[in-house]
């Protein structure tokens, strides 16, 4: 069986992903590219005789090195050398994905186009010509529809032609006279570099080097060709010149596009009528937090029952392992350690699961898009980039792939702002303290206090942002460009498939970190020996005796203390410390908590405001750390959050004991 | 349905919308006020905040409509939309907590008059909506 190597480029949300799955189905990797935090999947299929590898390339509008994604892409593309690249183009947006195309085709590599959401265009009673459009390019386009799986086959068997087919040419778009005069002058000075030349097509190092691209620069440095392409450089404006070659780039596309496509002319479709409502000045915003309140109602309110299942599993798992299980010592490691802990964090799954199905459809409706729109502006008024946006919202799920997707903004400062506020993006791993919290001392207002807590969260990073804006990072805010998807019903598969991904992280946490975190409270609240199951002479009592009085005037106690402590490894860690410390699974938790005169509601209140703001987790530290590429920004966002949770904790806290009777 | 009866549909719905948001909003800051005990307000100020959002999108598409600014009254639409959407929250609420306490007696404080929510019963109006031309609305947006 032969072997070939595919790679799936695109510019985002152009249906790559999900083509990428209906390819591989299960056969998927996912993991980091070398050196970088940016998302690399991997997947395998065959077909005819042929066994393939897919890889799934960021999402990019370019292959200029404005973001790490770009360079991921375009530095694949060159160096790993794929058999093939399938650019997946949104049919209902040619002139856009065209962009990219131009760019793909200077590389020199054989390349497919994937013609997808074509039935959408067909819809929107646009017509394309499919064997024009190729005629043009010079480059197979085959019709696709991700979702339904259609054209599969025939994508992967221009793919397998293609890459069997010799030699390539490289696709060049004639960028005029003089920017060509200068293109020849750039490729004969590098071609005195033997090992670019070998390596790089010289005509697309040419033309990167006059776009002012520093990646490319960087390849030149310390190469014989330096000082001739310097002396070049600074003949010319490479501003100038990167937009001229960018209109030449459309000029081209203008051309082509006519003679392929038939569109459908109206005054304005559903979409952009929606978007009339939805992105309004005044309603925009008042009608996003509205949905983010049905999202959270929906997060408390439908898990309940599943919630119910679990604990009466977990419930009955605990009385059977202590009712049948000898030594004594052994009963409380299983029990109050293993079942204890991780069966109080696991009861949180429907949670997590029905949250990330909520966000998924949104995502996938094209929603959120509209959202990232509607918050730039005061997200810009405030000194953060619109495009901070889309990061804030990934850290509803995890604050570490959250942290990651700040690489697609391309200011340095803007960027570290982002990647500093968004630990006060409510994690789903704080969910399970909050549900726990707010269903045992507010059950009328559960959701709607989980709701406040977002939306503190996202307060915090915002006023965090002006206040590092004026301070320690000022300049300006980069500009905002976006695009808008067509809005789409999701389809099921789709939204379950996104849940699923996202989703199973928490369960693998569960099995891993969260677990070693439990036996370690189970550890320091049974030892030293002889002492009463997490009582104050045990190890956590007597640690949580030390750290209580910095948390006593926020009306926690050492067991909340304690909680906190092994909440710096995974968030969860809180609620299934305190399962341990309070010898309860989280059936009796609630009741234990109630029943604590130590924990007001006022407190229990403080405490969900502290666990929202306080340290991030060991995993964001470490993105921090290697995102920023310094301990200096990590340590600073342990310290800022941490002060910062316990200013507002104790506003919180006391402001709320006024209403409820006292901290 | 003419613009005309979509223009009386919208300030209507937009009018009970937004009393009844506000209302939900005094309960919640002031307490249970004598006189309104028999209206189901949960005084959740947040329930209240989604009622004034849903209340202002008919709104404002009324007073559109009124101006003939010629949108087809799309914030109508809308309006239809959300509060179809957040009656089927309200309903999946109840429903799971009613599923909870009654066949798996977990949760507390479920009964039957709760289901008598304004998100609710105002909802049963923006499905009259929805069955007229909000279904038409979404196919349409569906297929652009």
């Amino acid at each position: 069986m032969r072997e070939i190597r595919i790679a799936l480029t695109g510019n985002p949300n152009v249906g790559k992903t999900t083509l990428f799955n209906a390819l591989t189905g299960s056969r998927q990797h996912v993991g980091n590219w070398p050196g970088v935090t940016v998302e690399k999947k991997t997947g395998r299929v065959s077909h005819n005789g042929y066994e393939i590898e897919v890889v799934d390339l960021p999402g990019t509008y370019s292959l200029t090195a404005y973001s790490a994604d770009e360079v991921v892409a375009r530095d694949y593309i060159l160096e790993e050398r794929p058999d093939v690249v399938v650019q997946v183009v949104d049919a209902t947006n040619l002139e856009r994905n065209l962009y990219l195309t131009t760019q793909v085709a200077e590389l020199g590599v054989p390349m497919v186009i994937a013609l997808n959401m074509a039935d959408m265009a067909e819809a929107q009673g646009d017509t394309i010509d499919l064997a024009r459009l190729s005629e043009f390019l010079e480059i197979p386009v085959v019709r696709t529809v991700g979702t339904r799986g259609e054209g599969l086959d025939t994508l992967l068997e221009a793919a397998i032609k293609e890459a069997a087919t010799s030699p390539h040419h490289e696709h060049t778009i004639g960028y005029g006279d003089d920017v060509e005069a200068t293109i020849a002058m750039l490729a004969d000075a590098l071609s005195t570099d033997i090992d670019l030349a070998r390596r790089y097509p010289l005509r697309w190092l040419a033309v990167k080097l006059l776009e002012g691209d520093e990646n490319v620069l960087d390849k030149v440095r310390g190469g014989p060709a330096l000082a001739r392409v310097e002396s070049i450089l600074s003949s010319i404006d490479s501003d100038e010149y990167e937009a001229m070659m960018a209109d030449k780039r459309y000029e081209a596309i203008s051309a082509i596009l006519p003679q392929v496509r038939k569109a459908n002319v109206r005054n304005m479709s559903p979409s952009d009528m929606l978007d009339r409502v939805v992105t309004d000045r005044y309603l925009g915003i008042p009608i996003f937090l509205a949905l983010m309140w049905g999202t959270f109602q929906l997060t408390f309110t439908v898990a309940a029952p599943f919630m119910t299942m679990i604990e009466a599993a977990v419930g009955w798992l605990a009385e059977f392992v202590a009712g049948s299980i000898e030594p004594a010592w052994l009963a409380s490691f299983l029990g109050d350690g293993i079942i204890g802990g991780v069966g109080a964090v696991v009861v949180f799954l429907p949670n997590i699961f029905i949250l990330f199905l909520i966000l998924a459809f949104l995502e996938d409706s094209g929603y959120l898009a509209r959202a990232a729109f509607i918050m730039d502006r005061p997200l810009y008024a405030l000194g953060l980039p619109g495009k901070a946006f889309i990061p804030m919202l990934v850290g509803f799920g995890c604050n570490v792939p959250a942290i990651m997707a700040t690489r697609s903004i391309e200011g340095e400062k803007d960027r570290l702002l982002t990647i500093l506020v968004n630990p006060f993006m409510s994690c789903s791993a704080r969910l399970p303290v909050y549900i726990l919290l707010a269903g045992t001392f507010f059950p009328e207002q559960a959701g709607s206090v989980v709701f406040f807590l977002y939306v503190l969260g996202i307060a915090v990073a915002i006023a965090s942002a002006k206040l590092f804006r004026s301070t320690i990072l000022p300049g300006e805010v980069s500009p905002f460009v976006m695009e808008m998807p067509p809005y789409r019903i999701p389809t099921a598969i789709t939204s379950l498939r996104h849940m699923w991904s996202r989703g199973s992280m928490y369960i693998r946490k569960a099995g891993s970190i969260i677990l070693i975190g439990v036996l370690v409270v189970w550890a320091l609240a049974s030892f030293p020996l002889g002492v009463e199951y997490g009582s104050a002479e045990s190890f956590a009592g007597m640690i949580g005796h030390l750290l209580e009085p910095l948390v006593a005037p926020l009306g926690f106690d050492w067991k909340v203390a304690v909680a906190l402590i092994f909440g710096f490894i995974a968030k969860e860690i809180v609620v299934g410390s305190l399962g341990v410390l309070y010898g309860t699974g989280e059936e009796t938790l609630s009741s234990a908590l109630l029943a604590d005169p130590g924990l007001s509601a006022a407190a229990a209140l403080a405490l969900m405001v502290f666990v929202l703001l306080y340290t991030p987790c060991v995993a964001a530290i470490g993105v921090i750390r290697q995102e920023t590429g310094s301990w200096k920004w990590a340590g600073f966002s342990v310290a800022y959050g941490l002060v910062v949770a316990w200013l507002l904790a104790f506003v919180v806290g006391h402001s709320a004991g006024l209403f409820l009777g006292g901290i | 349905m003419s613009d005309t009866a979509k223009l009386v549909y919208g300030a209507a719905l937009g009018a009970l919308y937004l009393v009844a948001g506000a209302l939900h909003i005094l309960v919640a800051v002031v307490g249970p006020i004598p006189g309104l005990d028999a209206l189901p307000l949960t005084g959740d100020p947040l329930a209240g905040f989604v009622m004034l959002v849903v209340g202002a999108v008919f709104a404002a598409g009324a007073r559109n409509l009124a101006r003939d600014a010629g949108e087809d009254a799309i914030f109508v639409s809308v309006g239809v939309l959300l509060s179809v959407g957040f009656g089927l929250v309200e309903l999946l609420a109840l429903s799971a907590a009613g599923l909870d306490a009654y066949l798996l007696g977990g949760g507390a404080g479920w009964s039957v008059a709760g289901l008598v929510s304004p998100l609710l019963y105002l909802a049963v109006f923006g499905a009259a909506g929805y069955l007229a031309w909000g279904r038409k609305f979404l196919r349409g947006l569906s297929a652009a």
